[in-house]
Parts: C-alpha cells; sequence; structure tokens
C-alpha cells in the first residue's frame, strides 16, 4: 500500500473508486440535462452535481460550473449540523439560505440526498443548481435595486423536502407559491430529485461493493491524493506573503471603488488566503458570501495551476481562507448578495491571481476584462415576454504564456464555460437586430503576448423595453497585464432611444426606453510580458488583420510599419520599417 | 484458392496502419484483405489493397474491379487535411459588421479549465474575410441589397492574394440563398478560382457561426481531398473498374465523388461512420436490432448505439477542435485502445489514458523504443496475448519488455506484483469503456441492459465480454471480420444525401399552412441527385423528417414524419420521443416546427447471406495456457482455439481465447460462446438470469 494515499488498501481499488465517483457525478449531469425544464442547465450548464462523503467533504464534482468548485461542503455539513440524529434512509434535503444553510446564493438551490449501505450513513449525494425564478423583487432571480436579501427571494433554512421516501406536499406547494414560474420550477426539482436518485443509487452499490469501511477508507484515499496533488503544486512555489487587490467600480446605486485585498500566504506546501483589509460589505447585490468566496478562491487555484489536479474538498484542504464577517467577501446576514457568482467573484480571482503572479511568474496569468452587459427585457411579438442577454458583447480574456487572451469569452467565474450565442439565433428569437459583433481596434492589452480584444456591438431593440445595467469595467481598464504588459482597453457604451441622440449608458440600475439601440465597445484583456519582445510577424499579423493601428504597433510594441495594412498583397518584409523598429526597440 | 462468386462488392476503409479491404460474393460469402496503409499517397494504399485481394483470389486486376458492382472507400483524407493543416488557403466573404465569428468562435472551448491551450488556428485569417454590404432579416427578407461592386473587388482582392478557395456565409442565408448566389456568380468572375464553398448549400442551418465554420471547412479541405478522389477513381478505372467510386460520408451513407465536390466536408467522418452498414448488416444477420458497438482501435474506442433498427444522427461535431454542423453517425469516442498508456502520477494515483503511444514507439513490447505500460502490454503479461509474431506478422511481442515496463511504471510504485499491476491496468480501462458505453445509452434515456453489445476492432474483443457482463448487457457479439468493421460496413451502406429547410412554423397552424410544397421542392433535389448516381424510381427512397421543439427551448428533436401525418399524429410522436430523453412532457405545451428535412437513399439490394458449412466434430484447442482472467479466479489454465477452427453450431465454455487474423476474443467462466449461422460469436452470460 502507498503511504501517500491514506486509509486505502487497494491502489488499484482506489483508482477505480475515484474514477467511478467522477463518473457518477458526471452521469448525474447527464441526467440533469435531460430531464430539467429550464434552458439554464442544457444551454449555460449552471449546476453542479457532487458526492460528499460522511462527514461533509465533497469527495467528488467532476461536472459543474467553476464557481460552485468545492462550495458544496458548506451545504452538507450545514444538514449534517441540523439534522445530526433525524437523517433516515428515503430523506432528502432542500436548502438555499447563505447564513442558515450553507447557500451560495438564494437562486442556487441544493438537492442533497443521504445514502445508506448497511444502516450506515455513508455519503450525501447533491446537487446545486440555479433555479429560473425564486420570488423577490424581480422576475428572473436578479434584482438590481435590492438592499436586503428579502428583496432577492425565498429564503431555505435546511429542510426535510422527502421524508421516508414521500415528499412533503405542504412543503412543496409552499415552494411552487414561492415563485413566477411554478413549472419550471416543478420540472427542475424533479430533475434535481432524480439525478441524486440515480446518482445515490450508484454509489450505494459501489459502496457495497467495497464494504463499507473499505469504501470510506478509499473516500479518504481520494482526498489525501487530492491534497498531496495541489500540496505539490503549492511546494514548489517559493514560500512567502504574496498580496493582490482588486476593485468594483460601483455599489449598485454610486460610483466608487470598492477594493477586495487578499494576502496570499505560501509556506511548506500550503497556502493562506486572507481577506483582512477588504472593504465592508456594500448596499447593493454584489457582496459575496461565505461559501461563494471559498469557492471563488477555489476556481483562481485551480486554474492557475494544472488543469489534471482534482477538485475535490482534499484538493481545497491545504487552502484556508479568512475573510472578516461583515466585509465584502463575507457578508452579514440580511445582506443581497445574488450577483456575486460573478461580481465579487472577478474581483476575488483577480486578487488571488494577482498574489499567486508574484509567487510563480512563469504560470501568471493576466487579467481577464470584466463583462459590461446587461439585460434588456420587454414584450414582443403576439405580447410574450422576453428577456434577452446582451452576451454578443462579451469581454476580451488575459492572456498567458503561450497564448493570447481570448477575444471575447464568457464570465471568468464560469472560465468561459458559459458561450456567447450566435446573433442570427437571437434574431430568430427576439425583436432585435443586430448591426455589428467585430472585434475591436487597439482594445487587447499590449504583451508578448497580447490581451483579447473584445469587441464593437450594436443592436437595434425594436420595442419599448427595460434595461437593467450591472455590469462592471466602464469606467476603468479590468484586463491587468502582468510582467510587463499592459491593461487592455475599458469598456463604452451607449443607448439611443429611437428619434434621440445617442447617450452614455449608465452603470448600473434600470432604465426604460421607447424602441432604440445599444452600442459598446467590450473591454479588452491584459497582455502578458514586455510588449516589446512580441515577435515582429505576430505585431505584423496583428497590424495586418486590423487588430493593432499603425500608431499602437509603434508606441506600444516598438514596430514601424510603413503602407495600407489593408493593401492587398502586402508583406511583412514590405510593409516592416526595419531600421526604425530596431531604433524603437533599442530605446 | 479462394473462391468468389460474380458479381462482387469491394469496400476499402484506409486507416493510420492498414488499409482493410472486404470482398463479398454474390453468394454473400466474406473475404478479408490488409495490407500497410501509405499515408504520403492513400491511393497507393488502395491501389496496393486491390493488387494483394486479386493475386490471392487468382484474378488479374482488370477482372477482379471489371466484376465489381459497388465499390465503397472510406478515407481520412479530409480529417488528415484538417488536422495537419494541409488545406487550401482560404478568402472568407461575409456580411459587414460580422467579419469575424469564424474567430470569435462563440468562445466555446471543451474544457474550461484549462485556459492555457489556445485555440486552433483559425484557418481564414482576418485579412481575407472580407466584409461586403447587404442584409437580409431572419425570414430572408431583403433589407439592404447585397453591394454587388464590393464583392467584385473583394473577388479581385482575392485574386491578388493567391486565394485557392472561397467560403462564403453571409447573414440569415439559411432563410434565403439569393444574396449568397449572386455573389457566388460574381466572385467566379472577378476571382476566377475554381472552388466557392457557400454556406447555403453547405450546411444551410441558422447559427452564423457554426454555419461558417462547416463552410470555411469544406472550402479547406475541398481541392485537396476532390483531387485525390479523382485521381483514385481514374486510377481505378485505368485498372477496370467499370462503376463510380462511392465515398462513404459522416452520416454513414455513401456518395459518388462527383457529388462529394459540392460538400467535401461530409467526408470528415468518412471512416468511422461506415460503422453503421455493419451495425445494419448484424442486425440483419442476428435479427436482434437493439445493438450497442464498441470499436476499439489502438488509441481510441468509438461507441454507437441503434435502437430498434435505427441509429441516431447528430449535427454537431468538433474534429481537431473546428466546430461543423453536418448530419454525422453519432459517435462517442474516450482514449481508450489497445496503446492507452497507464502510469501513476506524483501523489500515488493509478491512471490510464487518455494518452496512447500511437504506432511508433507503440507499446513497449512492440520493442520500437516505448517505455510506458500500454493496454497491449498488459494484456501480454497477463497471458492474454501471446509472445511472438502479432498482428499478421506487423509486429513481434516481446514479453520481457512488457514485464519491465508494468513493473517500473505501475507496479513497483504503487508496490504491487507485476500482474496485479497489469490487471489494475485492465480493470480501470475497462471501467472506462463501460462509462463510454453507459454514458451514450443514458443520456439518450436507454437502459444498457436490454442490449446486445457488439465488440469489434482490433482490440473490442479482448474487453468486450467483461465490459457486456458489467453493463448488464443481454449478450456480446463479435462479427468474425470484427477486425475490419468499418470496410465490412461499407458493403452495406446504401447511397445517401441529406437536405434540410430552416422553417418556422407553430405545429398546430400546420392544416392551414402545409408544407407539402417545401417538402416536394426537397424531394425534387433528393430524387434528381439519386438519379444521376444512376438509381431508378423503384431503387429510391425518401424519408421525411421534422425537427421540433417547445417553444422557448433552443435544442431540436428530429422525428420521422410521413406526408399524410397531421398536427396530432406527429405531436404524438414528438411526445413519444420527447418522454423517452427527457424523462418529462409539457402537456399541451406549444410546440414548434424548426426544420424540415429530407433523407434521400438509393437502395443497394441486401447481399445474400453467407452460409457456412455446420461444425461437424467438436472444436479442438490448439493449445492451453495459463491466463489471468480476473481478481477472483486468478491465473486458469485457459484453452486458444483457432478462429478458422471454429464453424456453426460450435458452443464452448469459458475461460477461452480465440484466435483470429485480426483480432483476439477472450471470455471467462460462466460465459459461453456459440458461433452463430453467420459464423459469427454469440457469448452468453450463464449466470445472468434472463439471458438472451
Amino acid at each position: 500500500m502507498s503511504a501517500k494515499t491514506g486509509n486505502a488498501a487497494d491502489p488499484v481499488l482506489l483508482a477505480l473508486t475515484q474514477n467511478r465517483l467522477d463518473h457518477i457525478s458526471q452521469q448525474m449531469g447527464h441526467v440533469m440535462v435531460r430531464t430539467a425544464r429550464s434552458p439554464i442547465f442544457s444551454q449555460a450548464h449552471d449546476f453542479t452535481c457532487f458526492i460528499a462523503g460522511p462527514d461533509g467533504r465533497v469527495t467528488a464534482q467532476a461536472d459543474g460550473i467553476p464557481i460552485h468548485s468545492g462550495g458544496g461542503g458548506f451545504a452538507a455539513r450545514a444538514i449534517l449540523r441540523d439534522f445530526a440524529d433525524d437523517i433516515a434512509d428515503g430523506d432528502v434535503f432542500l436548502l438555499n439560505d447563505p447564513w442558515a444553510a450553507g447557500g451560495n446564493h438564494l437562486p442556487d438551490w441544493v438537492i442533497a440526498r443521504p445514502v445508506f449501505v448497511g444502516g450506515r450513513l455513508v455519503s450525501l449525494v447533491c446537487n446545486r443548481a440555479h433555479q429560473s425564478d425564486i420570488g423577490g423583487g424581480a422576475a428572473g432571480t436578479y434584482n438590481p435595486e435590492a438592499t436586503e436579501v428579502w428583496q432577492e427571494g425565498v429564503r431555505l433554512p435546511v429542510l426535510k423536502l422527502v421524508e421516508a421516501g414521500k415528499v412533503r406536499r405542504d412543503l412543496w406547494k409552499l415552494l411552487l407559491l414561492n415563485t413566477r414560474t411554478p413549472d419550471l420550477l416543478e420540472g427542475d426539482l424533479g430533475a434535481m430529485l432524480g439525478s441524486t436518485k440515480i446518482g445515490g443509487e450508484q454509489v450505494a452499490s459501489l459502496v457495497e461493493e467495497l464494504g463499507v469501511e473499505e469504501a470510506l477508507g478509499y473516500f479518504d484515499g481520494i482526498l489525501s491524493h487530492a491534497a498531496g496533488r495541489m500540496g505539490a503544486a503549492l511546494a514548489e512555489l517559493p514560500d512567502g506573503v504574496y498580496e493582490g487587490e482588486e476593485r468594483s467600480d460601483n455599489d449598485c446605486f454610486e460610483l466608487r471603488d470598492i477594493w477586495v485585498r487578499a494576502k496570499v500566504t505560501i509556506a511548506g506546501g500550503r497556502a493562506t488566503v486572507d481577506f483582512t483589509g477588504t472593504d465592508p460589505q456594500i448596499r447593493g447585490f454584489k457582496n459575496s458570501t461565505l461559501a461563494n468566496t471559498h469557492s471563488a478562491v477555489y476556481t483562481a487555484f485551480a486554474s492557475f495551476f494544472d488543469p489534471a489536479i482534482p477538485r475535490n474538498e482534499g484538493t481545497f484542504s491545504v487552502i484556508d481562507i479568512v475573510a472578516p464577517e461583515g466585509s465584502l467577501v463575507n457578508a452579514r446576514e440580511g445582506a443581497p448578495t445574488t450577483m456575486d457568482t460573478v461580481f465579487v467573484a472577478h474581483e476575488i480571482i483577480h486578487a488571488v491571481w494577482k498574489a499567486l503572479n508574484q509567487a510563480a511568474p512563469e504560470r501568471a496569468a493576466a487579467g481577464w476584462a470584466k463583462n459590461i452587459f446587461g439585460v434588456t427585457s420587454g414584450h414582443g411579438g403576439e405580447g410574450r415576454p422576453y428577456v434577452f442577454y446582451h452576451g454578443l458583447a462579451a469581454a476580451g480574456a488575459g492572456a498567458v504564456e503561450g497564448r493570447d487572451g481570448f477575444n471575447q469569452i464568457g464570465h471568468l467565474c464560469t472560465l468561459g464555460g458559459l458561450t456567447i450565442s450566435n446573433a442570427e439565433t437571437y434574431e430568430r428569437l427576439y425583436p432585435v437586430h443586430f448591426r455589428r459583433q467585430e472585434l475591436r481596434n487597439d482594445g487587447g492589452g499590449a504583451g508578448r503576448w497580447r490581451g483579447g480584444t473584445g469587441a464593437h456591438y450594436d443592436v437595434e431593440i425594436k420595442t419599448p423595453a427595460l434595461y437593467s445595467f450591472r455590469g462592471e469595467g466602464l469606467r476603468y481598464e479590468t484586463g491587468f497585464g502582468i510582467k510587463g504588459g499592459a491593461y487592455g482597453a475599458a469598456g463604452e457604451m451607449h443607448v439611443q432611444e429611437e428619434g434621440a441622440a445617442l447617450e452614455l449608458a449608465p452603470k448600473f440600475g434600470l432604465k426604460r426606453m421607447g424602441a432604440g439601440r445599444l452600442t459598446a465597445s467590450s473591454p479588452g484583456g491584459g497582455g502578458w510580458g514586455d510588449p516589446k519582445t512580441r515577435p515582429l510577424e505576430a505585431v505584423w499579423r496583428d497590424w495586418r488583420d486590423g487588430l493593432v493601428s499603425t500608431e499602437a504597433a509603434r508606441k506600444s510594441y516598438g514596430v514601424a510599419f510603413v503602407g495600407d495594412p489593408d493593401d492587398p498583397g502586402s508583406t511583412f518584409a514590405g510593409s516592416l520599417d526595419a531600421a526604425e523598429t530596431a531604433r524603437l526597440r533599442a530605446s | 484458392m479462394i473462391s468468389l462468386k460474380a458479381p462482387w462488392r469491394i469496400g476499402v476503409d484506409v486507416g493510420g496502419t492498414f488499409t482493410d479491404m472486404v470482398v463479398a460474393g454474390a453468394d454473400g460469402a466474406l473475404h478479408v484483405f490488409k495490407v500497410p496503409s501509405v499515408p504520403s499517397d492513400p491511393a497507393k494504399g488502395v491501389m496496393n489493397a486491390v493488387a494483394k485481394a486479386a493475386s490471392d483470389l487468382g484474378l488479374s486486376e482488370a477482372g477482379f474491379l471489371g466484376q465489381c458492382t459497388f465499390f465503397a472507400h472510406g478515407s481520412t483524407v479530409a480529417t488528415n487535411t484538417l488536422l495537419e493543416r494541409k488545406g487550401a488557403r482560404v478568402g472568407m466573404l461575409t456580411t459587414a459588421g460580422f467579419r469575424d465569428s469564424l474567430e470569435i468562435r462563440r468562445g466555446i472551448r471543451p474544457n474550461p479549465w484549462d485556459h492555457r491551450t489556445p485555440y486552433p488556428e483559425v484557418l481564414v485569417p482576418r485579412y481575407l474575410r472580407r466584409p461586403v454590404a447587404g442584409r437580409l432579416d431572419t425570414h430572408g427578407r431583403e433589407l439592404t441589397p447585397l453591394d454587388l461592386d464590393q464583392v467584385r473587388e473583394i473577388g479581385a482582392r482575392f485574386r491578388a492574394e493567391g486565394v485557392e478557395a472561397v467560403a462564403i456565409c453571409l447573414m440569415n442565408a439559411f432563410a434565403n440563398p439569393a444574396h449568397e448566389i449572386a455573389a457566388a456568380e460574381i466572385l467566379a468572375e472577378s476571382w476566377g478560382g475554381g472552388w466557392i464553398a457557400r454556406s447555403s448549400a453547405v450546411a444551410p442551418i441558422i447559427g452564423e457561426y457554426e454555419r461558417g465554420s462547416t463552410t470555411v471547412v469544406s472550402a479547406y479541405v475541398a481541392p485537396r481531398v476532390v483531387g485525390y478522389l479523382q485521381e483514385l477513381e481514374a486510377a481505378l478505372a485505368a485498372a477496370g473498374l467499370r462503376h463510380k467510386l462511392f465515398m462513404l460520408q459522416s452520416n454513414g451513407g455513401a456518395v459518388s465523388v462527383g457529388q462529394i465536390a459540392e460538400r467535401p466536408v461530409n467526408l470528415i467522418l468518412s471512416g468511422p461512420a461506415a460503422g453503421v452498414g455493419s451495425m445494419r448488416h448484424l442486425a440483419q444477420v442476428s435479427g436482434h436490432d437493439d445493438l450497442l458497438s464498441m470499436e476499439i482501435g489502438g488509441t481510441s474506442c468509438d461507441v454507437m448505439l441503434m435502437s430498434g433498427g435505427r441509429i441516431a444522427i447528430t449535427d454537431e461535431l468538433a474534429v481537431a477542435d473546428y466546430d461543423l454542423v453536418i448530419p454525422s453517425v453519432d459517435i462517442h469516442t474516450v482514449g481508450a485502445g489497445g496503446g492507452t498508456i497507464a502510469g501513476v502520477d506524483g501523489a500515488g494515483m493509478l491512471f490510464a489514458g487518455p494518452k496512447g503511444a500511437g504506432a511508433d514507439p507503440g507499446p513497449a513490447c512492440y520493442g520500437l523504443g516505448g517505455s510506458e505500460p500500454t493496454v497491449t502490454d498488459a494484456n501480454l503479461v497477463l497471458g492474454r496475448l501471446k509472445p511472438g509474431v502479432y498482428a499478421g506478422g506487423s509486429v513481434t511481442l516481446d514479453l520481457e519488455k512488457a514485464r519491465a515496463a508494468v513493473r517500473s511504471r505501475v507496479a513497483d510504485p504503487l508496490g504491487l506484483k507485476i500482474e496485479e499491476g497489469a490487471a489494475g491496468i485492465i480493470r480501470l480501462v475497462e471501467q472506462n469503456l463501460l462509462h463510454a458505453v453507459e454514458r451514450i445509452s443514458i443520456q439518450r434515456g436507454q437502459n444498457p441492459r436490454r442490449f446486445r453489445l457488439v465488440a469489434c476492432g482490433g482490440a473490442g474483443p479482448m474487453h468486450g465480454v467483461p465490459v457486456g457482463r458489467r453493463l448488464g448487457c443481454a449478450s456480446v457479439y463479435v462479427p468474425r471480420q470484427a477486425g475490419a468493421f468499418c470496410a465490412l460496413g461499407m458493403l452495406h451502406s446504401d447511397v445517401r444525401q441529406d437536405f434540410m429547410d430552416v422553417h418556422f412554423q407553430d405545429l398546430d397552424t400546420l392544416a392551414a399552412q402545409p408544407v407539402e410544397t417545401r417538402y416536394r421542392a426537397l424531394e425534387e433535389r433528393a430524387r434528381s441527385l439519386l438519379a444521376d448516381e444512376g438509381f431508378a424510381e423503384e431503387g429510391m427512397q425518401t424519408e421525411r423528417e421534422l425537427d421540433l421543439r417547445y417553444d422557448g427551448q433552443q435544442w431540436d428533436l428530429r422525428i420521422p414524419v410521413a406526408p399524410a401525418d397531421g398536427a396530432e399524429a406527429i405531436r404524438a410522436a414528438f411526445e413519444r420521443e420527447y418522454e423517452q430523453r427527457f424523462g418529462h412532457l409539457v402537456p399541451g405545451g406549444r410546440i414548434l416546427i424548426t426544420a424540415l428535412r429530407v433523407v434521400g437513399k438509393g437502395l443497394l439490394p441486401p447481399l445474400a447471406e453467407a452460409r457456412m458449412p455446420r461444425a461437424e466434430g467438436p472444436a479442438v484447442p490448439v493449445e492451453r495456457r495459463p491466463v489471468f482472467i480476473d481478481e477472483r479466479h486468478g491465473m486458469m489454465e485457459t484453452a486458444v482455439y483457432r478462429g478458422g477452427d471454429l464453424l456453426p453450431g460450435h458452443d464452448l465454455p469459458g475461460p477461452l481465447l480465440i484466435e483470429e487474423a485480426t483480432t483476439t476474443i477472450f471470455a471467462g467462466p460462466g460465459d459461453r460462446v456459440t458461433v452463430d449461422a453467420a459464423g459469427n460469436y454469440l457469448i452468453s452470460f450463464e449466470d445472468r438470469e434472463g439471458a438472451a
């Protein structure tokens, strides 16, 4: 037996058990996609299936969105705390509240099914999923005007939704009364119950096959192995204290800077992330819950190192987090928090990356620009309501060594897992007409590796509509550069009501307009490394492609070009002013 | 001397290592020939296979090809052109304002966690993607006319830039091809080159990114692929072939070289998709049409599902991370094959895959310099493979090298005996195979217990029985030509062309606004192409399908419909399928039609069923040797049979090994192997209740 993997007696069975648990969590995901009603799950994959051990530690989470990483343990442990002696075979639990029940934000509901073998609790098989509507002050779970949690939706402590195999009808009706979309909620809860049922059966049969004691030994072995992998990655970093900070540029009611500050201490293969010094919680709904802060930190670490390292709670057991209560990263009970999975998550990931970048410059990641876009809702053909995301205005990602930033990519908290729609699809579904979605000139942060460019975006909305603004990145550049790389450009956004002039879009809040238009230049990602070391051919390609202007090539990259980049037959040798370039690059 | 009854059919599958040929005589008798592929000149590999088969059959090449009535070919030439980036210099015409959708890629990345891997290089650089003014709305109505002068200028620019193929993808062209057609006509003049791919012809789907990406890939591979095929067809004709050369497409059907030229991207899964023909053939000879196939080669395993005789077709696939939307057989591929590499990671965890050793150096036991243990090495250590000559003499297996690799990379680091380490590798890889099959069935809402598992490919029959048993499958089936599964399938592949028309309509308005005229137009196109392929009316079959969804959802189900079906019958069929797939319904929910589809088939007459002589005496093993069975049974003395000695009627208890020319079949204690009338192996589980 291997000393490295704890109580696992047989290394082959250890590998088979880990592989099987990962597969079971993925299979639960397939069942969820296959049976859920709301398009959130099949389109945006906004859910996570995970398997916790009898102590509530997450053992397997092979499928799910990054911003749910490792956060499921908070929910599992809340169940064990609240129902310690009152958990029986056939029960199923439901929860969402961040303070009472280990939730990450109200729209994400957790269904947890205890698994018993031989009369012993061996596992909690869980599914955390974003619901279509949970009441509160705005349809669709995001209320940009909320100043307290009660305006965001219904709060659920740990509830026994199913008791001894029977759904509690009273509770079920209560839940359906507290949503604007009872059909979707009912269907989605059914899918969550179904996916945990199949997962639970398969975990039970795995544990039976192995024997309870042995299985629990292997569960421990899986966590120890993951801790060993992440520990080894951390041990390669020089011990030390590294600091990073990032700001949000508004509190949803006024423009002001709100800082997340992370002090990362690396010592002996462990890390401590201390948020002391982070600004106090704010009025608006961009406050983070403790579970969400943990998930954001884990996302930052997991995305920084080898993606082959497993992502269970063993992985994260070598990372300690200090999050002062009442701060932006651990808001007090009652604060609005719904936006936290996007913003503050983005700021937390950036702050932690900035710290880690100093510890391991060769793995350094430049900043992903924040998404500026919001939502437009109104009534379309036949008076039917629509909600339209301006996702085609997505921002650019930061560069890393070996690749330029992705030019347009989904939110950082999904690591781009949330994809961008086709304009044609949206023109078919909504009363909109797109004029433009094209890469930005000089948008990407200059660097040895260039940041993603962002895009020019222009859309007509043909009906009167309500515009909700909740993005970031319009006041400042948000895609930070690293190792001498530059920031990507800041975003810009305008709106225009039919017959009126183009005006600057608000940076938060709501605006009602008649038929009109929204234009934007989405922000660019950060560059990596000194732009003057970018190979000349790469600068020439960007220049020729219209992504870098003649002036920027000269100023940022120290490369002089002559002629019009758009001339047919333009060649590298014919466009480069070699002498001037040598002079510029030498200075 | 083998005797072959005329006329015959020939199927040739060019793989990375071997070119497989299967010949079926008029009596249904099958003959397999294998020659090394010639990657630098794949046509040479095909002609070598022709020469080898002719010589083994005692025929001249002209005699062999002259009596062939159907010559079908599967080729990786399109795939390799894309993988190796050896395609044409492509220029792309886009709508003004939407020049970059090809490069933005909708932000899709297969594994979000791996954000350090760059996208593959964009196939058309930005300066060769040229925007033109002109705009259609979502219903195909013109908002701004196409700027013809601009198109002309762009054509001149393409000529100046040395563009070799052009892709045209204009906004909303799925709804109205007029702007694209007009642009193509002008470009043909002002650019002057020969290869124009137009999105409304290649893939008339909604979604500018996927339609454009598919069109660009089609343009990118066109000159090389079509050039290769035309040369091969000419060479075969010169050697005596009197019929057209047919190619296997990703949709599992065949098409002539002449007709593939408009959409060569449809060859992207040319080889593996031929498995459909084999599945259909096996369903016919075995009378069992609920089949799961697991085809395992050197690096990967392809899984397919046939339910009630139907194989699912999907539209979405990615090849080398390039997104394509073309009708394709739904194949789930995992990195688990004979060459899959095992090892122990830095924190003591055993792994197997997804990396493979490829053909060179290959498994450690090949002695070509590989030092990492693979699945083949583990099978050799466990006695399931025999040291010495292997794979028809192309390699020699060295047991000591296999043992050394397993010991140093797996057994020692884990503190295990060599055999335990090897058994661990096999168990982990078989678990991955099991997961692959579970995945494709559970995603469709199907229970694998209902299915018969077809184990094929060179390495499939070694692992099929343990995997089938663990899955709870009814039985496992191994075709005698398991190692030439795809070439076999080509002999049974009807000619097929798919057509679609994006059309949004509420299903309940079908009676008031019938779609008959639109369907007839699609059928007319199908029939005219089939007539050009040489099919008479009675040899043609057209099938109608509808893409349907509940309003508000963004994915469709494809439902077969008959011309007489009204909205109610269609709703019932949709609901049946929906419930099967998704486990629930929306009673009375509004259903939207999103596309009309027509599948045009040119039907090949079914081949005669081969008759093998029945066994007259008991089968005699050629040897018995100790073989590792599983963790419960350990090593057991195991009978080894030669495939050629086994005939219909033979009925053998496991444990046993059967050595066929291109594969080895393994069965354990409690498994029973019978040879059926078609000469294939059926393995049933004696200890399973209700075994079938």
